[in-house]
């Protein structure tokens, strides 16, 4: 099938049905809120102070004694129409054929314009890397390692978020949040294909996105906590 | 091992071995990068974890690498000891250290050895077992403490959950239970022991339809993942469990009869006259009455026993009045059913705060979840074998256990188990850690397998300490400086040694030696026991010489130590047992068996050393090493499951000196052979081997009964307070003998007795999934992750309390008890806590000057527990950790 052709006629082509979609469950009658997800991320992406690609907001419903607490793991939702591409001025966020939204750091110029337009608050920039230490003490071997991965990978003064851990899909592995949670709360794959674990939890489980009103088609969902 | 400075340049590896962040010791896989520790991950080879890891773990990196960690030794130049003194620390070298503690200990073991007292953190529950115990088999003293280990989470569940289902805790078969009773506990839901893999199987379990039901005062994590929670008052958990035992024996008459005529001693018929067993006159043992037969026979006649569930028997009586030669004896179980009329449901919502409509609706719901008369068939290594399924569990720990009633809030709980029969059965509640096992196939090591008392009751042949759950010891004479040689039913005792009279006590005990060198391992006792001023005055300043194996400076030995030895931490050290025996860290459940061992993943960085190593140095300087050896052989018989073979035992007469690698080395060998040695295991990081069925389902393939009455406790009160008034012990401490009786009552605490209207909420504190003890607030990561969190650092207060008392979120309070003890917070205002009480996390609210992360975060609850013998469990000594408040705005 020529590929310039399907394209033109509006129809999917060869190339494009290969690709996986990926976007991610997380089920939130398993989620028990320990912060693992958070952790796993600061410490594989070495992400310095305030900076939480994955985070857990938690929050309270009801008025005593009909009260539940609810964690609610929250990340870049991948979206498939991204504002924070959409306001971009140079290009620089991108979507992944994979339906990952990535950031080409050098072309980045730090404006923040896409901090302001992600309305689920999933981008972070750092102007000054900071030590967790912040009493002016030799940086320790650890943190000399995560500020340099950290400057190398991430940047400073410039656009960060969660890229669903791309370098570990690459090994074949999941991002380090679905594998460090305990509670197996967390999954993985191929949004379009329909035997995939995500695609049958979402349909099973009736898996809903945060906020569709929003219009971005966030591609992480949630089981809600049935 | 360790990278050369050209392999790090492209070094990238992954190194398994545990980690230490808390007693769960969950597996791990260490990353290192060009020499340096980047990640931590969980090993999926460990059954320990299997492949996952909690927040605390994760963030082990910065433990490794925090520049307040302790480097070099450090001696105290100020004489002055206490809260707030300066130590003035001036750093030496190890010669010196070493050269002044063994001078210091020499001079002990002339005064007398047994002034010599250890003081261990709970977290490192394998070091301990070499360094602690070999060098106090060598030294010769017996005094041993685990500070807030024990008196805040132990006396009370571990030694009840020893005397029932020979393990430490327990939990639900979370695989195979449909319906729980949650009193407060953590327990997969973040905490407690076995965390993560309990948190992994608890979601499974939620995820197929599981109802966890949880009784706390307020939306913990368990609460608000609960099927429903039940606001309860705090410490009131025992008159609720016995609510449930009542409603279910005498309301909806739902009891396992199978299960207490042949698993329990429900059926021992008991004298009138003073409440012990009608023994046969020949044999002495416990008789039961044959309902077939119509005659008593002794507990295991063949006729009368079922071990497993296919044998048959003569039915015995659980109720009803039996002449036993003149004598009208009524069975154990009728005088329980009897006993436990007047916790009606009324009553129970009278001291709870649930309604009684719950107490009997809950109650009926756990006895139609239990399926009684259901089984089902497990493959065992004798073939299928039927056993009893009972898919409900009721389970509990340290908050549930943390009161004046501790020993029978235990008892309680777990009684509602072992009246459907739920217990150590297919669903139903299982020890933990799991506690029975053939042992490796190889060898037969390590062999657990409890057996029958005389009087048929469970006997634990592994335990963890010296302090054997049941039979009872005797009591004896005292020799501790804790007097606790006198106490057989508990693990320790904090009255006693934070006495403002401990030296009178100790004369008038005749106890001829004084506390004279402490050593801590990892221990800020100052802060994880009770009120920090009546601890550090009363107990650690009676000391003569202190010294401290630290990963920081803490508020301990910032107060009382002389000299503080940089330790290294588990990333920096070998530990050749760590799942054994501990008991905190293997799942319950079908999973293999896993012997984790520890080993460096980087040399100690800068002059840490290893704990163990330097104990042994120590042992060597003082030329005790050979006794430390024979105790170490000893030792290893009894709690690793099984006798050291003559091949790998260590060398007792002092003519060798073994490193601690050999001496890991020889305990591997020893257990599971020659090839299955430290070379071996470390490449894994564990050593598995399958589990037997039967060992995880241990009830019906067992002989042994437990108790549902208490019959011993009656001669153990007697022998105590005879020990005890021979001495005049009166003269400084009234103990109430009345609760060493043989049927459980729920006690109050001093919390719900109190009477000034002004003392008006109930204050307590939690386990927040991020801590663990006392020093977790001060990694960066955990800390930033208990600020992202409303509550960990935060004193919960309902926000309507709060409106009445002027009270709004954010603002800064004291919480004062009636002892006029207070301490300091900030306020989070929530709906989600019962309206008369207040909730606070860790053990938080550092003052040291040495964890800077650390300071002022969180509030300091325990200054709020009081150190005395009102505040005490009689049965078990377990602390009360529940008091009294009023808050109030801080200026």
């Amino acid at each position: 099938m020529n590929q310039t052709q399907s394209l033109s006629a509006g129809q999917p082509s060869f190339l494009e049905l290969s690709m996986p979609r990926y976007g991610m469950v997380i089920d939130l009658k398993r989620c028990y809120g320990c912060y693992a997800c958070v952790m796993a991320c600061k410490v594989k992406n070495h992400t310095p102070p305030g900076v939480f690609w994955s985070r857990i907001l938690k929050g309270e419903a009801g008025t005593y004694p009909n009260v539940v607490r609810q964690a609610l793991p929250v990340l870049c939702m991948q979206c498939d129409e991204p504002s924070c591409m959409e306001v971009c001025p140079t290009g620089a966020t991108v979507k992944l054929d994979n339906g990952i939204v990535i950031v080409e750091k050098d072309k980045c110029m730090g404006c923040k314009y896409c901090m302001m337009a992600c309305p689920y608050g999933a981008r972070y920039s750092v102007d000054k890397w900071e030590s967790y230490f912040p009493d002016g003490l030799e940086l320790s071997p650890y943190e000399e390692f995560a500020k340099q991965a950290w400057e190398e990978r991430s940047g400073i003064g410039v656009a960060t978020k969660c890229d669903f851990c791309r370098d570990r899909i690459a090994e074949g592995r999941d991002p380090a949040c679905v594998e460090a949670c305990p509670a197996n709360a967390r999954t993985f794959g191929d949004l379009d294909d329909p035997e995939s674990e995500v695609s049958i939890l979402i349909k099973k489980y009736r898996g809903e996105v945060l906020n569709p009103e929003f219009g971005n088609k966030p591609k992480v969902y949630y089981l809600a906590p049935r | 091992m360790t990278a050369t400075a050209q392999n790090r340049i492209e070094e990238d590896v992954w190194i398994p071995t545990c980690c230490g962040q808390c007693y769960c010791m969950c597996g791990i896989k260490v990353r290192r990068q060009k020499g340096v520790v980047t990640e931590i991950e969980g090993n999926a080879d460990a059954p320990s974890g299997r492949g996952s890891i909690c927040v605390k773990g994760i963030a082990s990196s910065h433990l490794l690498y925090d520049p307040y960690r302790v480097n070099y030794p450090l001696k105290r130049t100020n004489p002055d000891k206490g809260l707030g003194v300066d130590p003035k620390f001036v750093r030496i070298s190890w010669d010196e250290a070493l050269d002044i503690i063994v001078e210091k200990l020499r001079e002990c073991r002339e005064r007398d050895p047994r002034g010599a007292y250890f003081q261990a953190t709970t977290t490192q529950a394998s070091e301990i077992r070499f360094g602690v115990i070999g060098f106090m088999k060598g030294f010769g003293t017996p005094n041993y403490w685990v500070s807030g280990g024990g008196l805040h989470c132990g006396n009370g569940a571990h030694f009840m959950n020893g005397i029932m289902h020979v393990a430490w805790s327990i939990i639900p078969d979370f695989a195979h239970c449909n319906y729980a009773l949650n009193f407060g506990c953590s327990k997969g839901h973040g905490a407690g022991h076995v965390a993560v893999q309990n948190a992994t199987q608890a979601a499974d379990a939620r995820f197929r339809g599981f109802k966890n039901i949880v009784f706390d005062p307020f939306q913990s994590a368990q609460a608000s993942k609960a099927h429903e929670w039940i606001p309860i008052r705090v410490g009131t958990d025992g008159a609720m469990a016995l609510g449930l035992v009542n409603s279910l024996l005498n309301e909806h008459r739902i009891y396992d009869a199978e299960y207490l005529m042949y698993k329990t001693n429900g059926p021992y018929l008991i004298r009138p006259w003073d409440g012990r067993y009608m023994r046969d006159k020949e044999t002495d043992k416990p008789l039961v009455w044959d309902l077939i037969d119509n005659c008593p026979k002794v507990h295991n006649d063949d006729s009368v026993t079922r071990v497993e569930y296919e044998d048959e028997a003569h039915e015995v009586a659980l109720t009803g009045s039996y002449d036993v030669d003149g004598v009208e004896c009524r069975p154990a179980f009728d005088l329980l059913k009897e006993h436990v009329k007047k916790y009606t449901p009324q009553f129970v919502e009278k001291v709870t705060g649930v309604p009684a409509a719950t107490v009997s609706r809950i109650a009926k719901e756990f006895g139609e979840a239990a399926e009684i008369g259901s089984t089902v068939t497990i493959e065992t290594s004798m073939g299928p074998k039927r056993i009893p399924k009972r898919p409900v569990a009721t389970h509990f720990f340290r908050g549930t256990q943390g009161h004046v009633n501790s020993g029978w809030t235990c008892l309680s709980v777990d009684m509602v188990n072992h009246i459907v029969g739920a217990a150590d059965t297919y669903g139903a509640a299982l020890g933990l850690g799991a506690a029975v096992g053939g042992g490796y196939e190889g060898t037969g090591k390590p062999y657990q397998i409890p057996y029958p008392c005389p009087d048929g009751l469970l006997v634990a042949r592994t335990w963890v300490y010296d302090h054997v759950p049941y039979p009872m010891r005797v009591p004896k004479p005292p020799t501790r400086l804790d007097l606790h040689d006198m106490f057989p039913t508990s693990i320790y005792n904090a009255f006693v040694i934070t006495s403002p009279r401990w030296n009178e006590i100790l004369e008038r005990f005749k106890i001829p030696y004084k506390p004279d060198v402490m050593i801590n391992f990892g221990s800020n006792s100052v802060m994880t026991m009770g009120n920090a001023e009546a601890v550090t005055e009363n107990f650690l300043k009676k000391f003569n010489f202190i010294f401290s194996f630290q990963l920081y400076v803490t508020e301990f030995e910032e107060a009382v130590a002389d000299i503080v030895l940089p330790d290294a931490c588990f990333l920096e050290r070998f530990t050749p047992a760590v799942s054994f025996p501990s008991t905190f860290s293997h799942p319950q459940g079908e999973d293999d068996w896993g012997w984790s061992i520890r080993q460096p993943v980087v040399e100690p960085l800068h002059e840490r050393r290893d704990f163990n190593v330097v104990m042994l140095d120590i042992c060597k300087r003082l030329g005790i090493h050979g006794a430390y050896y024979k105790g170490l052989n000893d030792s290893i018989g009894i709690r690793y499951g099984g006798a050291m073979d003559e091949r790998y035992k260590l060398v007792e007469d002092g003519s060798v000196e073994h490193s601690w690698e050999d001496i890991c080395d020889r305990l591997l060998k020893d257990r599971f052979g020659e090839e299955h040695g430290l070379e071996h295991v470390r490449k894994k990081g564990v050593f598995t081997w399958p589990k037997r069925k039967e060992d995880v389902y241990w009830k019906w393939f067992n002989p042994s009964r437990v108790p549902v009455y208490f019959e011993y406790f009656i001669d153990s009160g007697e022998q105590i307070s005879r020990l005890w008034d021979e001495y005049g012990g009166k003269d400084f401490f009234e103990i109430d003998w009345s609760r060493f009786k043989a049927l459980a009552d729920w006690y109050p605490c001093p919390s719900h007795t109190e009477t000034s209207p002004e003392y008006d909420m109930f204050a307590f504190y939690w386990r927040a999934v991020m801590h663990c003890n006392s020093m977790t607030q001060q990694n960066p990561y955990l800390d930033e992750c208990s600020q992202e969190d409303p509550y960990v650092y935060a004193v919960q207060i309902h926000k309507d309390t709060a409106a009445v008392k002027g009270i709004t979120d954010g603002d800064h309070v004291w919480l004062e008890n009636p002892q006029g003890h207070r301490v300091k917070g900030w306020v989070a205002l929530t709906d989600g806590i019962e309206p008369h009480h207040l909730a606070v996390a860790a053990v938080a609210g550092h003052w040291g000057n040495y964890m800077p992360i650390a300071k002022g975060k969180g509030t300091f609850f325990n200054d709020l527990v009081e150190m005395d013998l009102p505040h005490t469990d009689p049965l078990t000594f377990n602390q009360d950790i529940c008091c009294r408040v009023k808050i109030y705005k801080a200026d």
